[in-house]
């Protein structure tokens, strides 16, 4: 890989994170009222000399640029993200490593499931296009497409645990439960992620199979497909060996695109099952108007899309010669 | 801008010449076109005249049924918690959802097609800029930004009850939010085509005769965009009906001006799925499923038939 593709590729993504962070800092100051009466929020009778204290110690008297830029990146490269509003006396990093993992387990899962099957059934439909898998399966691709990951969660929920009660209705473990050992406390875990996972990987399933079929179909009307079959391989050879890697190029850059907007889906999930997650937290101090944790949960989750985008593009790189220029 | 350059109208290459009604006609004969806009067509029905079909929108007050009851001859698709019909909520909530999605749709087209069409005619600094705004939104989580921008929009501007075009100053900002936050891939396609556009004789002639740039880019450039934006606005409306519903499901609805997301919210508030009310969220559940498949069916069928490239693909 050259250097310079390299060298491309990271300055494009330190720009998108450096804009991410001012976006960060420009809304923060768009607030209506003055941020030290943000700060001062819930103390009675505040008086003239206690504002102008809080205005002194949080930096608010010097210029706006460059000085609270400078401090507010120091601050935000060195982790520092402030505090949380409604749960006092904790740090936004406090908060949101409590609830990072949660989400990481249920959505890295969830990719994994809808990756492997979305892409076997997107493949085998191209490939067998206008067959019986191809319609039906192209019909419930669409159809999930067009359904909110909520939506989809709800109907499970009703069906699955409400009705036949195979699955607890919410949250990661059963509240106030004592466990004997570590495998009755995974099972617990277990049975409470099976259907926030489904409702994942069924959510995502359809755009990755519609995504990998038309790759596929595409594939198949390239010269060295029509090569292949004219040297008299095996159909089942040409998919494996020439159209498969050649289609599966496309699906990873999109898979990488699309990662922003499966973290609007990740968050009603998270809602909807009370899985104890970025999701439910952004939403819990969007009612509670927790600014600074909002914020925080905008910069992780946007900087680890920006840094898989990256990521894809780094493979992609590997993958294929001919975009290193 | 000179006289000569007004009144003479930019040739549309042959071939691409497409009629509205023409292209509704092509549309409709593809089975998949013909669903779409079927089904489109009720709910357009639906959204312009819900009083004609169910009366008035319902609130606690004028509700006459039984709490969370089922449904019944009374009550095609029962009641929710606070005892009203569900059949005139989903109906009213047709209204809302697409009257949210159709202006946010607008705005996203408009600032799409305004930055595709200047960064690609201007080019040079310009579209470097503009570009870079562009992968900036492509590539974050955008709804995100507008869980963020939301409540900070309406604290700016008050909410109250303002009412705009009788839609209430929360809707107008989700309006708004979506629009700011959705414009980027419109503008990427809009872009790319007028970069192919720049390079034809006719835009040579226009300035050759004496137009502005600004001219060049409304008279020439923009009528023969138009078919892209008309197929993209479509894909992009069914977006706008998803994010609107998804906002109003994470709490930034309106509870006096209900949308199909706004229902959901209640629903899940209110624990719908888990006491088995399924009445409550599956008629506003299948109306969202319903317009959003629509939606991509048309938008499908048109990027078919106006792009040549595609012609022949499944």
């Amino acid at each position: 890989m050259s250097g310079s593709y390299l060298a491309r590729r990271f300055g494009s993504a330190l720009f998108t994170i450096a804009l991410i962070v001012l976006v960060n800092f420009v809304l923060f100051r768009a607030l209506p009222g003055s941020p030290e009466r943000v700060i001062l929020r819930g103390t009675p009778n505040v008086t003239p000399a206690q504002l102008e204290a809080a205005r002194e110690r949080w930096g608010l008297n010097d210029p706006v640029f460059p000085d609270q830029f400078v401090a507010f990146l120091g601050a935000t490269v060195s982790g520092d993200l402030g505090y949380s509003f409604v749960a006092r006396g904790q740090t936004v990093g406090q908060v949101l490593a409590q609830r990072i993992w949660p989400t990481v387990i249920l959505f890295g899962l969830g990719e994994l499931v809808a990756i492997v099957l979305g892409l076997a059934l997107g493949a085998y439909s191209g490939w067998r296009r206008g067959g019986p898998v191809d319609v039906v399966g192209n019909g419930i691709s669409l159809i999930l497409y067009s359904t909110p990951y909520f939506l989809l969660g709800m109907a499970l929920l009703l069906v699955f645990a409400t009705g036949l009660r195979w699955f607890p209705t919410f949250g990661m473990l059963t509240a106030g439960a004592t466990y004997p050992d570590i495998w009755a406390r995974l099972g617990d875990f277990v049975s409470h992620l099976a259907l926030p996972l489904a409702t994942v990987g069924l959510g995502l399933v359809g755009q990755y199979a519609i995504v990998m079929r038309s790759s596929i179909v595409e594939t198949l009307s390239e010269d060295y497909v029509t090569t292949a079959r004219g040297m008299g391989l095996s159909e089942g050879r040409i998919l494996r060996h020439h159209a498969l890697p050649n289609a599966l190029l496309p699906t990873v850059s999109l898979i990488a695109i699309n990662l922003g907007y499966v973290v609007a889906g990740a968050i009603t999930v998270e809602v909807v099952f009370n899985w104890p997650g970025l999701g439910t937290l952004a939403v819990e101090a969007l009612t509670a108007r927790d600014y600074p944790v909002l914020q925080g949960v905008f910069l992780l989750l946007s900087v680890s899309v920006v840094l898989a985008n990256l990521l894809a593009d780094l493979v992609y790189g590997v993958l294929d010669p001919r975009v290193r220029t | 801008m000179t006289a000569a350059g007004a009144s003479w109208s930019p040739p549309i290459p042959a071939g691409r010449r497409v009629g509205r009604f023409d292209l509704l006609v092509r549309l409709v004969r593809r089975p998949e076109g013909a669903f779409g806009v079927l089904i489109l067509a009720i709910f357009a029905a639906l959204a312009l005249a819900p009083d004609f079909f169910v009366g008035p929108l319902q609130t606690a007050v004028t509700a006459h049924g039984t709490r969370l009851s089922p449904p019944s001859a009374a009550f095609p698709l029962g009641t929710d918690e606070l005892r009203r019909d569900m059949l005139n909520l989903t109906v009213h909530g047709a209204r809302v959802s697409m009257a949210i999605g159709l202006l946010a749709t607008l705005v996203t087209v408009f600032i799409g097609a305004v930055v595709g069409i200047v960064s690609g005619f201007v080019g040079g600094r310009v579209d470097a800029v503009l570009m870079r705004i562009t992968d900036f939104f492509l590539v974050i989580p955008t709804f995100v930004l507008a869980l963020i921008l939301t409540p900070i929009i309406r604290d700016l501007v008050g909410s109250g009850s303002t009412e705009i075009l009788g839609i209430r100053m929360t809707l107008i900002v989700i309006v708004i939010v979506i629009g700011i936050t959705s414009w980027s891939s419109s503008a990427r396609i809009i872009r790319s085509q007028t970069l192919s556009l720049k390079e034809r004789a006719f835009v040579d002639r226009a300035r050759v005769i004496g137009a502005g740039s600004g001219h060049i880019m409304r008279r020439h450039i923009l009528p023969n965009v138009i078919n892209l934006i008309v197929a993209n606005s479509v894909l992009v409306f069914a977006g706008a009906v998803l994010t609107e519903t998804t906002l109003s499901f994470v709490g930034l609805g309106d509870p006096f001006q209900p949308s199909w997301g706004q229902l959901l919210e209640a629903a899940r508030s209110v624990g719908a799925p888990g006491l088995g009310a399924w009445w409550y969220f599956v008629p506003p559940g299948v109306c969202i499923v319903l317009v959003v498949f629509a939606f991509t069916l048309v938008g499908g069928a048109l990027d078919d038939l106006l792009n040549p490239k595609r012609r022949g693909r499944a």
